[in-house]
């Protein structure tokens, strides 16, 4: 097991770099100076408060969404819809925290962050019921419904939840919710402290509780579980609710610790890089918030990469495909791991023989 | 003796490692032209591996192949396949939406121009079904065939492609004696016509009616190759295995008591048809075991299944104890005292990504003292699970392991373990010596026959005639979802059973039929 799990870290590390070389291959290409490039990358992600805020802040919702995204594969679901949970999530926290009474803050933030995991958990419940009852695919209900989210909320705060200011946006919520900036002038907030937490306790619940147990059971062999005695059919919609729990926590956050209001289209794919960086690391949960890291500091880092090095900062995104692609390939870095694979291919012939 | 240029095949010092396994050591073996071959080992001997070497599946570590006195480097399946060399897998390679005809051209078509020329395939084809008196409907759908009709298209198709040597991969695993008796004279006539036959088997008693000469493996060592008039079963039973083996236990009647499970006109569908089981009723008593009998796929999987709540009782009632338990869920069924051991424990029986002890909990893991509230108690189960390692031996006797890595024996072990410690009033077992070695099976077996005194109930299927017969006390047999007897393990034979399980009825009608 642990052998496994060290060739995880090395095989990600080179596929790192290995994605770094094509990029810089990719500007030289382009004429740029990838070094340079890097190095900018580089200082515009880590050095400086702000820089080094930015990167957190954009931390914490790719990291919700991506473990969000892990514990629907834990179940074996792809929650492709996870964008659309976090929009739904950010905008009942938009209004909780303006329409509702005024009340002590941390209440009022409790609520806010419970009634989002309410609605994103009940959004992700769709997809999953369809699902296990007539076996629809998943990741079509996902993309589909994501839109009929964005398109929803869109409505919402250009119409009846509008601030009438002439902007997309909902008014803004009490002054005194918002979660305290922790990183001046940059726009982290003690919502990453909530992150880390939720995270940790939704590693434990996998990993510790019956609960997580159950969900593992059925992600790797549902014919089992209802041997046993567990209802697969309860527990995948479990386990896709929990996913879009996260994503509704993952918007609350962005909604009372950065912008104050809910506004038209703001993620711009966030979810989308938590599934990825959840996909990336193989769905393993405690990678999750390594890789989440890094796709939160190449995004944060792109801009001055673009500002100082005259790099176009979509040539992060091609980063990150060709680091999808790289990780994909799992046998990449492992010829070892290749001749395992023949091995599980022996026994399992040998096990047929039996029969 | 014949000469030693006349190997077809010859095999020496064959060599294979799989990271953490030697599959094969030292592998030996020689086929002549117009010999039945057999290839004899416990599961995990390096018999398939052998075969699938010379097929050109694998590519040994050391060693030489020579093929036709030619030394074979470089093998692959299609090199092997131009040299005369054929193979039938255990799993079928057909398409079932094909018809037969298509499925034994496939790759091969006659063509004539860009169009297949159909005729030239059929009187091809018919050639081989007429010499060798191999009735096969050439224009059915793989789907509609019986698993022996499709058994000979597999052999039909090797032939078409020119083979000379025949692998039969433990052939007559799926077939009922009577079919086994037509199969073997199948061989014979492809032997008398020249062809070689490698026939991997385990049933030691097929291999002794059938063979010219006999290889023994065991641990991917060659032990010995012998004629067939120099042996006999216990001897080779004892080179397979290393040691003396008993299979046959000592049958006790049991104190029979009441009826344990009673069911009443089970009706229910399967995955493809409509009653699919119609109309089964039968008891099984406390301290006996009830063996059902039956070619694969003639409904036992489905009323397993529909007794252990994992699949939908449409009419009729299942009993256990008194407590009427039809369409509970699997796990009130377990809680209302049923166990059930799974006819495929990949499938069913083990979760193969998880360790022993997670498997071994499966079904307790909420219960105390294995969780307080969510929080599971990995100390607990950690406990439970070395009670039950040492208990039922299973090995390696680290709780830890992933499943996946373990031998059949020992995975089934596992399944085993979990449902005979659950302490149920009915234990249902279905195949439970399938794809495990012998001294598995044996210590199976002795585990059923102390469920069996403990006074519980056992219900049995297996695809086994044999161990149905070993161990049962009663035998009911199944053809296509119907009972079509029940007999009395004293009356029970091969042959009297082996006609029911073709939904025939022995003519004497004394037999005890319901």
């Amino acid at each position: 097991m642990t052998e496994k799990k060290n060739n995880r870290y090395v095989t990600l590390l080179l596929t790192l770099l290995l994605s770094m070389v094509v990029g810089a291959i990719f500007m030289f290409a382009l004429g740029f100076k990838p070094f340079e490039a890097y190095v900018q990358l580089f200082k515009g992600a880590f050095l400086g408060k702000v820089n080094l805020g930015t990167t957190l802040q954009k931390f914490v919702p790719v990291l919700l969404t991506g473990v969000g995204f892990a514990v629907a594969s834990k179940v074996g679901c792809f929650n492709a819809g996870i964008e659309g949970e976090l929009y739904l999530g950010a905008i009942t926290a938009a209004w909780a925290g303006h329409y509702l009474p005024k009340m002590p803050a941390p209440i009022h933030i409790l609520i806010c962050l419970v009634l989002a995991m309410i609605v994103g958990a009940l959004w992700a419940a769709i997809p999953a019921i369809l699902k296990v009852k007539w076996d629809v695919n998943e990741i079509c209900v996902c993309i589909l419904s994501t839109y009929i989210a964005k398109y929803f909320t869109s409505w919402l705060c250009n119409g009846p939840l509008s601030a009438k200011t002439g902007m997309p946006q909902t008014p803004a919520v009490h002054e005194n919710i918002m979660l305290t900036q922790i990183m001046k002038p940059s726009q982290a907030n003690t919502g990453l402290f909530l992150a880390v937490i939720i995270v940790v306790a939704v590693i434990w619940l996998l990993y510790r509780s019956t609960l997580g147990y159950k969900f593992l059971t059925v992600g790797l062999n549902s014919s089992h579980a209802d041997y046993m005695g567990i209802n697969s059919k309860k527990v995948v919609i479990q386990g896709m609710m929990l996913s879009g729990a996260l994503g509704g926590i993952a918007g609350t956050i962005e909604v009372l610790g950065v912008y104050g209001y809910f506004l038209d289209n703001f993620s711009l794919n966030i979810a989308n890089d938590g599934m990825l960086s959840s996909m990336i690391v193989w769905n393993d949960i405690r990678l999750v918030p390594l890789m989440s890291f890094f796709v939160a500091a190449l995004k944060s880092g792109a801009l001055s990469m673009e500002r100082f090095a005259g790099v176009p900062r979509s040539i992060v995104d091609t980063i990150t495909a060709i680091f999808i692609i790289f990780a994909t390939m799992e046998t990449l870095f492992n010829l070892k791991k290749k001749k395992k694979k023949e091995k599980v291919t022996t026994v399992s012939s040998e096990e047929g023989g039996k029969k | 003796m014949a000469a030693k240029d006349d190997f077809i095949v010859e095999m020496s010092d064959i060599d294979k490692s799989f990271p953490a396994v030697h599959a094969v050591d030292g592998g030996q073996f020689t086929l002549r032209k117009g010999e039945i071959h057999s290839l004899i080992g416990e599961n995990g001997a390096g018999k398939s591996t052998m075969m699938k070497m010379l097929y050109g599946l694998y590519r040994p570590d050391g060693g030489v192949i020579k093929i036709n006195g030619k030394v074979m480097e470089n093998l692959t399946p299609s090199i092997s396949i131009s040299e005369g060399i054929g193979m039938v897998h255990q799993e079928f390679m057909l398409v079932n939406d094909l018809t037969v005809l298509e499925n034994v051209i496939l790759g091969f078509e006659p063509k004539k121009g860009v169009k297949i020329d159909f005729e030239e395939s059929r009187s091809k084809i018919n050639h081989y079904v007429e010499t060798y008196h191999m009735d096969i409907q050439p224009d059915k759908r793989i789907d509609q065939i019986s698993v022996g009709e499709a058994q000979r298209v597999e052999i039909i198709k090797t032939l078409y492609r020119g083979a000379n040597v025949l692998i039969l991969d433990e052939p007559t695993a799926v077939l009922t004696p009577q079919e086994c008796t037509k199969f073997f004279e199948i061989l014979q006539e492809l032997r008398n016509d020249g062809k070689s036959i490698v026939f991997i088997s385990h049933k030691l008693n097929e291999v002794m009616d059938i063979s010219d000469r006999i290889t023994v493996m065991r641990n991917g060592k060659y032990i010995a190759t012998v004629n067939k008039e120099d042996t006999n079963t216990t001897q080779l039973a004892k080179m397979m295995v290393g040691r003396e083996v008993f299979l046959s236990i000592e049958k006790e009647k049991g104190n029979i008591g009441a009826p344990i499970l009673e069911l009443k006109d089970i009706w229910t569908s399967g995955e493809k048809e409509l009653s699919k089981i119609r109309g089964v009723s039968f008891d099984v008593c406390a301290g006996e075991i009830v063996g059902i009998a039956g070619v694969d796929g003639n409904g036992q999987s489905e009323l397993i299944e529909a007794i252990a709540g994992l699949r939908k009782v449409e009419k009729g009632q299942v009993i256990l104890d008194g407590q009427d338990i039809t369409n509970y869920t699997p796990l009130q069924a377990r809680q209302a005292g049923l166990t059930h051991i799974p006819e495929d424990r990949n499938l069913r029986g083990l979760n193969r990504a998880l360790s022993i002890e997670e498997n071994l909990v499966a079904w307790r893991f909420e219960e105390k003292p294995y969780a307080k509230g969510i929080n599971r108690n990995k100390k607990e189960i950690r406990k439970f699970a070395e009670r039950l390692i040492e208990k039922f031996d299973i090995r390696p006797a680290d709780p830890t392991v992933i499943t996946q890595s373990l031998s059949g024996g020992n995975a089934q072990k596992i399944v085993v373990a979990r449902e005979v410690d659950a302490d149920g009033k009915l234990l249902i077992a279905s195949q439970p010596s399938r794809g495990v070695d012998i001294g598995a099976i044996e210590s199976i077996r002795k585990i059923l026959n102390t469920v069996k005194k403990e006074g519980k109930g056992i219900l049995l299927v297996s695809a086994d005639l044999e161990e149905v017969l070993a161990l049962s006390d009663r035998i009911v047999v199944m053809y296509e979802g119907k009972i079509m007897g029940i007999v009395d393990s004293e009356d029970a034979t091969t042959d009297n059973v082996g006609l029911l399980m073709l939904g025939e009825r022995p003519d004497d009608e004394e037999k005890e039929v319901s």
